[in-house]
């Protein structure tokens, strides 16, 4: 027979329906994204993974000054270092023969030139011959007749023989000191002496492109910078989104992101550089699901960065310079991510051997895992699920303390019905099984719904979020069982621990106090003590001290809620802050940074514009301390530093403090992110190279636009061993008109800070805004749940008030006012909060991206977080009053059945 | 010549401590026959509910035993006494004690559920009377129809010793027949052993043995040898 309690379930479910239809609702929702959340980024990563693999993605790229000959490619390929002692011997003793050849050839000449003279002259002297003018002719024909037979002569003699053999000699032991002086150097730079080296095979595949400069609006000013890729491209490929690969010269694909972003759709024209294309495909390259044009960039940039595909015939038509990049791919895979550093490290070295003795150089060194452009969207991918997963055992944990509460206050109420089925012989498991299958059915519910709408609508919500942000490929649904898991079993096991603890511990009195209603615990033998306040005010602390329990898990979901409502409201405030003092944080309106501080024709460059000031730059690396593969070489993992050399008398930047050898100032955000404090010492360490420098921090400068280090230029030259007359760039109030562009490699203006902002608003700022609304929804949600629970409990008091002749507008503010004393109290609480817990998150959130913006709320978004919930909550009251003004009457004079 | 069934023996019950130490039962012996119709009477605060609670296993004594067929409640873990009220008793309260989302055929199927020998649901509802009200919900029966539920809980098991405290004290006199009738109907019937605590002294009249209590002890323990039928009951 089975139990009949079971079919009190669904009894239940229906008769208290619009209670339980708020709790599955508020679980389908929460399930519902979070499974959409989790099937969305499994099966967003899952097409990432699988186009690792399809779209041939490289294991590193590398880009040469000069096309590189097959022979270079194949030596490069090999992975084995070239011989560069021996090639610069080779290289240094051909000079060196050339030149001591050509010295004693000289030698030669004038040796014998001179004793032939000598012997026409001593000869004629004999003769008493002293006409210079005969001497000369007579010389003059001697040199013709017996010049080369007398050099033959020459050079047969032990004494030529000899001399030649020890000019060589010593031209020979010259060369090998130098090219061994040389050799330390560049092997102590690169390491290359690394015993450990073990070469590396690879395949390596041409990838050239062009930055082009693109018009997508047709008003003849260029928008953004477009990296052209040819469509025959073996490595790196694209998925298309939409449309097709071009086919002829005058199509284009270009990225979905950017196209989306700019508002491009297929059948457009755009121009790149001087030549119109029509758009036939919109794409996600491999290689850039983030927009960035270079590895350093702090963002990617998806309004002025697009990449693109041309059929090769229109890439040679395109007038941009050539990229001779080059992709490469490991022979042998390495087997995880420490190998994919070894083996780039040993084959980055390999590389610079071959380069060198091939004549042609390296301009750019990237392996795959350190590429900004492929691994910001995954690692972003990956780190949201951890966030959404917490969130949701958060509010399960919420929803699982409500039904413990509702689930106590039935059982006090049905406590004479379980003294007597306990007396019956009903045993406490049982009835524990009987009142936990309410939570467990309820969540079982929400989560199946929920996955039905996670595998669904809302998988393609997250989805639409990761496309909004990045340049994804197409995305194929995949059965995940981390949503599963964390989105049902973790939940259902959360639910169960929660309500067990506290259905066993209300259970556990004996049969006879349940029939005695003898329920509490407390050993409270007087009532509490109140204050002489007026009878309603004293009635009122009643209430509150009897629904303590409510209002515990009241101010822990508000406390949690007014987080997330920060958070909402922060994050637009801060981008907006940041957007607004971005300008101000630019120590220069313009920075301009030069190719070379010489121009083509080696003259140092000079500008006549006044505000002008040269600077000397460099970019390093500070440690982030994670045990990530990321840290170490290459920018992906460690935090970009740039050191910065002024001049004492700066204009622009005030290095007031008398620096001692060793010593700099750091910017504010450097300060800020990292918590460095004055005299601490900060260790940067090169890029590419294994060396480092350590500076004592003494002091700040306010700048918050990026995270830098401030130096005098002296200081700054003995550092980095920099020539005299050697500077980096230009600091400008004025742009400056007179240098040449080509001389120029980069302005950094305001804008350029500000479109890091300008893609973080266009990619979150939508679904920002639809947060606020769910977070009032659930809050409010959460009050109607938790206000229900203390007006059930009190309907014997409330109907009893109502036969003594209390009014509902009496009863009502006997009721409500304590939960709204506690949730304004609890909501300005739990909004500081909030507050403070943000500021937190957003400081380790930001450590572990590149550079630096602190959290910021205006007044009035502090003030709308608290009100948000405030107006859930006066819907809630309303409810509450219809729920006090429909209790009736004899509710107080029937039997409790 | 019946055996005895349920054997009470010095029991003894005191309340809280010190000055405010309450002695409710002060050292009680009797036995009670298999099938036997047993009453016990007294005032408030003789101790009769807590001499019920203790036979039901739901309260302990501080001395004495009470022992069932044999077997002493106080060698019983709780796990055993849960079997013990599952196997051998049935309650039935003054306050019903009904579950109100449960009819009330759901309701008798509850103490059904618990039985390894019930008896028929629906045979259990005629006897009662409930066949026209089995699809009602309990707020839906009037204060007798509830009552009845709650013997049809109890009875339904089939059990050893029916317990009934105060089972007519929120009842009429009408009604209060018919709970007591059907009551005597049960015991006759399916035979139990029934215990039955009550102030009323006009119930001794239907019961075969009479156990009056005072103060905390058995001041009389008669059995009645002129028993009439609770349908002629008088008070």
């Amino acid at each position: 027979m089975k139990n009949p309690l079971i079919r009190r379930i669904p009894r239940e479910l229906r008769s208290d329906w619009h209670k339980y239809l708020v709790i599955i609702v508020f679980m389908v929702v929460m399930i519902g994204v979070i499974s959409g959340m989790y099937v969305g980024h499994d099966s967003m990563l899952a097409s990432v993974y699988s186009g690792w693999d399809e779209l041939n993605l490289e294991d590193g790229s590398f880009e040469l000054s000069s096309k590189a000959n097959p022979e270079l490619l194949a030596d490069i390929a090999s992975g084995n270092k070239a011989d560069v002692r021996e090639y610069f011997i080779k290289k240094g003793t051909e000079e060196a023969e050339k030149d001591v050849s050509k010295a004693i050839e000289e030698e030669l000449n004038k040796q014998v030139t001179e004793a032939i003279e000598e012997n026409v002259r001593a000869g004629l002297a004999a003769y008493g011959i002293t006409d210079e003018e005969i001497i000369k002719k007579k010389i003059d024909e001697t040199m013709a007749e017996s010049f080369d037979e007398a050099l033959k002569e020459a050079r047969k003699s032990e004494e030529f023989k000899k001399a030649v053999e020890e000019a060589y000699s010593e031209a020979h032991s010259e060369v090998e000191k130098k090219v061994d002086e040389k050799w330390d150097e560049i092997s102590e730079r690169y390491n290359l002496d690394d015993e450990s080296f073990a070469p590396v095979s690879v395949t390596l595949y041409e990838n050239f492109y062009r930055d082009e400069l693109e018009d997508n609006t047709g008003d003849g000013i260029e928008d953004a910078v477009i990296r052209v890729f040819k469509s025959d491209s073996e490595i790196d490929k694209a998925s298309f989104n939409e449309g097709r690969a071009p086919e002829n010269p005058s199509e284009i694909a270009i990225d979905r992101m950017h196209a989306d972003n700019v508002n491009v759709k297929i059948g457009d024209s755009i121009k790149v550089g001087s030549k119109k294309f029509m758009v036939v495909g919109l794409l996600s390259y491999v290689n850039y699901l983030t927009l960035h044009q270079s590895n350093t960039d702090m963002m990617f940039d998806a309004f002025g960065f697009d990449v693109a595909m041309v059929t090769p015939e229109a890439f040679e038509e395109l007038e941009a310079r050539t990229h001779y990049s080059y992709a490469w791919k490991y022979d042998k895979e390495p087997k995880d991510k420490v190998e994919k550093a070894d083996f780039s490290a040993d084959f980055l070295k390999a590389l610079i051997t071959q380069t060198l003795v091939y004549d042609n150089e390296i301009k750019d060194f990237l392996p795959e895992y350190l590429r900004q452009a492929s691994n910001f969207a995954v690692t972003d991918i990956e780190g949201d699920s951890s966030a959404t997963g917490i969130l949701c055992y958060i509010l399960i944990g919420v929803i699982a303390f409500i039904f413990a509460i509702t689930i106590s206050n039935t059982i006090d109420k049905e406590a004479s019905v379980i003294g007597t089925l306990r007396a019956s012989g009903y045993s406490r498991s049982e009835l524990v099984v009987h009142y936990m299958s309410m939570p467990l059915i309820v969540t079982l519910i929400g989560a199946l719904i929920g996955n039905i709408l996670g595998y669904t609508a809302f998988k393609n919500v997250a989805v639409n979020l990761y496309y909004q942000s990045y340049s994804l490929p197409s995305c194929r649904l995949v059965w995940s069982n981390t949503a599963i898991v964390k989105t049902t079993v973790i939940p259902l096991i959360l639910m169960f621990f929660i309500n067990l603890f506290v259905i066993v511990n209300k259970l556990r009195i004996s049969p006879l106090r349940f029939l005695r209603h003898d329920l509490t615990k407390s050993k409270r033998t007087k009532a509490r003590r109140l204050p002489k306040w007026s009878f309603l005010g004293r009635f009122r602390l009643r209430i509150l001290f009897q629904n303590m329990p409510n209002y515990v898990v009241l101010i822990f979901g508000v406390v949690f809620i007014e987080l997330m409502m920060c958070f909402a409201f922060g994050l637009n405030d801060s981008l907006d802050h940041y957007s607004e003092v971005a300008p101000d944080m630019m120590f220069a309106e313009y920075q301009y940074m030069l190719m070379d501080y010489r121009d083509s024709d080696g003259n140092t460059i000079k500008t006549a514009e006044p505000s002008a000031e040269a600077f000397d730059m460099k970019e390093l690396l500070y440690p982030k301390k994670r045990s990530s593969f990321r840290t170490g070489m290459g920018s992906g993992g460690d935090e970009s530093v740039t050191v910065y050399g002024i001049r004492s008398d700066s204009a622009y930047i005030t290095l007031s403090k008398n620096l001692k050898e060793g010593e700099v100032l750091i910017s504010s955000a450097f300060k800020k992110k990292f918590g460095i404090k004055n005299g601490d010492t900060v260790r940067l360490s090169e890029e590419y190279e294994n060396k480092s420098y350590e500076f004592k921090v003494a002091g700040t400068v306010d700048y918050d636009g990026g995270i830098a280090v401030f130096m005098g230029r002296e200081a700054f030259k003995d550092t980095f061993d920099r020539k005299e007359e050697e500077f980096s760039g230009f600091l400008s109030h004025k742009e400056i008109t007179d240098i040449r562009e080509d001389d120029i490699a980069m302005v950094i203006t305001a804008e350029d800070v500000l479109k890091v902002t300008n893609q973080l608003k266009h990619s979150i700022g939508g679904i920002v805004n639809v947060f606020k609304y769910a977070l009032t929804v659930m809050a409010a949600a959460l009050i109607y749940l938790l206000a229900k629970i203390i007006i059930e409990r009190n309907e014997h008091s409330i109907s009893m008030s109502k036969i003594l002749g209390f009014k509902n507008g009496e009863i009502g503010s006997l009721y409500i006012i304590p939960t709204a004393v506690v949730v304004v109290i609890c909501s300005c609480i739990g909004f500081v909060a909030g507050y403070i817990l943000m500021n937190w998150v957003f400081k380790i959130f930001m450590k572990q991206m590149d550079g630096y913006f602190a959290f910021y709320m205006t007044p009035l978004s502090m003030a709308l977080s608290v009100i948000f919930l405030l107006v859930g909550y006066a819907f809630v009251s309303a409810i509450d009053y219809v729920r006090i003004k429909h209790i009736h009457l004899d509710v107080a004079l029937k039997n409790i059945e | 010549m019946k055996e005895d069934f349920l054997e009470i023996k010095d029991l003894k019950k005191s309340f809280g401590t010190g000055e405010a130490k309450q002695e409710v039962l002060r050292g009680m012996n009797f036995t009670v026959k298999r099938g036997e119709f047993c009453v016990l009477l007294g005032p408030s605060g003789s101790g009769k509910s807590t001499l019920l609670n203790i036979i039901g296993g739901i309260d302990t004594p501080d001395e004495g035993y009470v022992s069932i067929n044999g077997d002493k409640l106080e060698e019983m873990n709780e796990k055993e006494l849960t079997l013990y009220r599952r196997k051998h008793l049935g309650y039935v309260f003054q306050m019903y004690n009904l579950i109100p989302n449960l009819n009330v055929k759901e309701n008798i199927e509850v103490g059904a559920y618990l039985s390894d020998k019930p008896l028929d649901v629906e045979e259990v509802l005629t006897t009662l009377g409930l066949q026209d009200h089995k699809y009602k919900y309990p707020n839906q029966l009037s204060g007798g129809q509830q009552q009845r539920v709650s013997i049809g809980r109890a009875v339904v098991k089939n059990p050893d010793i029916l317990m009934c405290d105060e089972p007519t004290g929120a009842l009429d006199y009408k009604t209060s027949k018919e709970i007591l009738s059907l009551i005597e109907d049960c015991n006759k019937k399916f035979g139990n052993t029934v215990i039955m605590v009550t102030h009323n002294e006009a119930i001794k009249n239907m019961a075969d043995h009479v156990i009056k209590l005072r103060d905390g002890v058995v001041r009389h323990n008669d059995l009645n040898e002129n028993k009439i039928s609770a349908a002629d009951l008088e008070w």
